[in-house]
């Protein structure tokens, strides 16, 4: 496979997941800023995912809902993200299967169009931000279901797992920082109740560990459940099974990003909950952010060692 | 006829080749099925199958994006939903007729790079092919596989009003529009269910197979790796561009994913350089390569012509083959038809005028409200002027820039473009159209996918049907 369509491949998905994940942060955001504004500020997020050189605050839920869907000069826009999700699809279309497109190609549609901003507006938001996450419920859904397990099928997990990692991360060091501003244990439940909404684990605690808020057992589902399809332990081992896929069909030189990640992926596996503690959860996930630029660059080797 | 809303206001142009009417108003039995449909459909229908068609254009990603303000905006090229029918024996002297074209362009622009028989014979003058822009010095003496050099044509047929095609412009660089052509007729399908099949259309879905099969005729090599080349996603060509490669499943290949190395072609790939044998470029002549034309294209492949030379990698078209459709080359084409092939031509060359001989310049002058001046090598509608429109001031402003070069100039009687039916406002409206054959040559000969694209000129009372100026497109059936 040419080396840029890989390229294109691996960030056509981390675009995508980034969009979807945000909308996730956008949705319970939401439902929590209208119950306990000064708990959930629309700040940290803004902080998180404005990519523009111009700073930008609010707390009005709308406009900011608005500033980070619509607003072309931030590159993290969701209207960005998906811009440069179809421009990448666009320029592999004989790679990815014709359905994956049109899906992507219809999302860009849908986003462009002049009077959606209105309904945002005036309308229900969480109808509105539901509306936009089934484009990415969709695409997920399509390339299962119509793409070919090949190279494309495989640099596009990469990007999406990879992504989704950072994302876990993101949200949780988001969290912590708010966490961190009190020392109301009911409040701090409060927001790692809210983490969890955020990365959808919600529903699987509460079944696992009923409606009561810990946090070793939230950080323990969050990093380390092997079940729930965004723990980071569960996107590390994905990650890594699509890696070795590529390497076994020689689209990826070994080097030592296989190394890199099962050191990776043992060292989330078998940290204990004390372990972490001790260290700080902090500190636990600067680690788990580190080995992850490392991996993400040695996959980047691939495309730019032939580029001479 | 009043009656019929649809064509209350079909105003027919005088003198003028109507397809759907004949001389003495009566609908030609070709149109009949369609008309039939057309007038039993209310006009909501029609209109919303009018958005339909540009619906489906922008859903499937048929668009091209204009850029302004950093934001993309998503155009689609205007598609008129009536077909324009041809009929069997009109298709085939068309096609008899490109296909003698072609095999005659073909072994002219051979001779023209190697013993130049044609110069010495004195058919053709000297002077014609070393001041052409797009002669290349490059191409002498270069062997090229199976004597192939214009692979793909898009040969521009227009209809005169005594009824017969004429040819505009042969276009054997990198003519585009094959994916409208595709494109449209999967609307058409959709539009009009049922009425292709009864109307026994002939089918062009075959062309990406037919294009795939020449490219791998063209290689020596049993499973050659072909590659489409393409100047990139803001060429306003790229859909064609993706959906030719998507088609054919081979890859689109920017020029920064190819390297040279020893003479041979690579791309670059995840696990290391493959080798080309095939380029389907959609890269001018121009850009193909920094090393030996444009020093500053970054669209090309510098060394690439060094190895196309040596014969490691094929390129389609063969550079070089602009010699033979310029402007001043054309005028020559019914004499290399006899030259050559010892035929008659089929096809018919519009008069042209060469302005570089003083009586002829004389003659344009003295004519001018009756001619369209063109440049010698400009394309898609620009540089001209058509005499009937232009201001006094215009035309002098044009002559006087003229006279500095006149020989790059050559002039044609403004023709009578025949007209078809289009569906405009909730009525049908008479438009100038032409049409484009697409014809593609290999080592066993040249097929012509039946049909083409049809190009309207949807400004009322235009002749020009450039997508860049107001022209659009329609479906092209040959029915039988």
């Amino acid at each position: 496979m040419l080396s840029r369509v890989a390229n294109n491949l691996i960030w056509l998905e981390r675009y995508m997941e980034r969009g979807n994940g945000m909308l996730s942060l956008l949705k319970v955001n939401y439902y929590a800023n209208q119950d306990s504004p000064e708990l959930f500020s629309w700040e940290p997020i803004i902080r998180n995912y404005n990519a523009s050189s111009e700073p930008f605050h609010t707390e009005d839920a709308i406009e900011c809902i608005e500033f980070l869907v619509f607003n072309t000069g931030n590159p993290n826009s969701i209207l960005n993200l998906v811009i440069k999700a179809r421009e990448n699809a666009r320029s592999v279309q004989e790679h990815i299967s014709r359905e994956l497109w049109l899906s992507l190609n219809n999302y860009y549609l849908y986003l462009t169009r002049k009077d959606l901003i209105k309904k945002l507006r005036e309308e229900d938001p969480i109808a509105f931000l539901d509306e936009l996450k089934k484009y990415h419920l969709t695409h997920n859904g399509t390339m299962d279901i119509t793409q070919e397990r090949g190279p494309a099928y495989y640099f596009m997990n990469v990007g999406k797992f990879l992504e989704r990692v950072i994302q876990i991360s993101d949200f949780t060091e988001m969290k912590l920082i708010e966490i961190a501003k009190t020392s109301d244990s009911l409040e701090q439940s409060f927001y790692w109740k809210n983490l969890l909404l955020s990365v959808g684990g919600y529903q699987l605690y509460l079944k696992t560990h009923k409606s009561s808020f810990q946090e070793n057992h939230v950080i323990t589902m969050i990093f380390q459940d092997k079940l729930f399809p965004r723990s980071m332990y569960y996107c590390v081992s994905k990650l890594g099974r699509h890696i070795n896929q590529l390497i076994e069909i020689q689209e990826l030189e070994k080097n030592n990003t296989e190394f890199l990640l099962g050191k990776l992926e043992s060292t989330i596996k078998y940290t204990s909950i004390e372990s972490i503690n001790e260290q700080g959860l902090h500190n636990f996930i600067l680690g788990i952010k580190e080995d992850i630029r490392n991996i993400s660059m040695s996959i980047n080797t691939v495309y730019f060692s032939h580029s001479s | 006829m009043s009656k019929d809303h649809l064509f209350s206001s079909y105003d027919q142009l005088s003198s003028t080749w109507d397809e759907m009417y004949s001389s003495n108003s009566e609908i030609r039995e070709q149109y009949d099925m369609i008309i039939d449909y057309l007038k039993n459909t209310s006009k909501k229908t029609l209109s919303k199958k009018e958005e339909l068609s540009k619906q489906l254009f922008m859903s499937q990603g048929v668009t091209f994006t204009v850029y302004s303000d950093n934001e993309g905006i998503e155009k689609i090229f205007p598609f008129d939903i009536v077909p324009r029918i041809i009929t069997a024996a009109e298709w085939d002297k068309i096609e008899r007729g490109i296909k003698q074209r072609i095999k005659a362009l073909n072994l002219f622009i051979k001779d023209i790079y190697n013993e130049q028989f044609i110069i010495k014979d004195g058919i053709v003058p000297a002077d014609l092919i070393y001041s052409c822009p797009n002669y290349l010095r490059e191409m002498k003496g270069v062997k090229v596989p199976h004597d192939v050099y214009v692979h793909i044509a898009g040969v521009d047929l227009i209809r005169n009003n005594d009824g017969e095609f004429y040819v505009l412009e042969d276009n054997l660089r990198t003519p585009s529009g094959v994916s409208y052509m595709l494109e449209n007729r999967e609307i058409s399908k959709r539009l009009y269910p049922g009425i292709l099949p009864r109307n026994n259309v002939r089918s062009v879905s075959n062309y990406p197979n037919l294009l795939y099969k020449k490219l791998q005729e063209l290689s020596y090599n049993s499973n050659p790796n072909i590659v489409l080349l393409t100047p990139g996603i803001y060429n306003s060509a790229y859909y064609e561009h993706t959906t030719l490669a998507r088609l054919m499943g081979i890859e689109l290949v920017e020029g920064s994913d190819l390297v040279v190395k020893n003479h041979f072609v690579y791309m670059k790939t995840t696990n290391g350089l493959k080798q080309v044998d095939v380029i389907y470029r959609r890269v001018d002549d121009d850009f193909l390569d920094p090393l030996e034309f444009n020093a500053k294209s970054v669209l090309g492949v510098a060394g690439i012509m060094a190895a196309y030379r040596k014969g490691n990698v094929n390129i389609i078209n063969a550079p070089g083959t602009g010699v033979a459709d310029d402007k001043a080359t054309y005028v020559y084409v019914p004499d290399m038809i006899k030259y050559y092939l010892g035929e008659e031509p089929i096809l018919k060359n519009i008069k042209t005028y060469q302005l570089g001989r003083p009586d002829e310049l004389q003659y344009v002058v003295d004519n001018i409200r009756t001619m369209v001046i063109k440049k010698t090598d400009g394309s898609g509608g620009y540089g001209m002027l058509m005499g009937h429109e232009a201001t006094d001031e215009d035309i002098k402003d044009y002559l006087d820039n003229l006279r500095k070069k006149p020989e790059n100039f050559i002039a044609q009687p403004i023709l009578k473009l025949s007209t078809a039916p289009c569906y405009i406002n909730g009525q049908l409206s008479p438009r100038c159209i032409d049409l484009r054959p697409f014809a593609l040559s290999g080592k066993d000969g040249i097929d012509i996918c039946p049909g083409g694209l049809t190009r309207v000129a949807l400004k009322k009372g235009s002749l020009v049907v450039n997508s860049s100026q107001g022209g659009g497109s329609k479906d092209t059936w040959v029915i039988q």
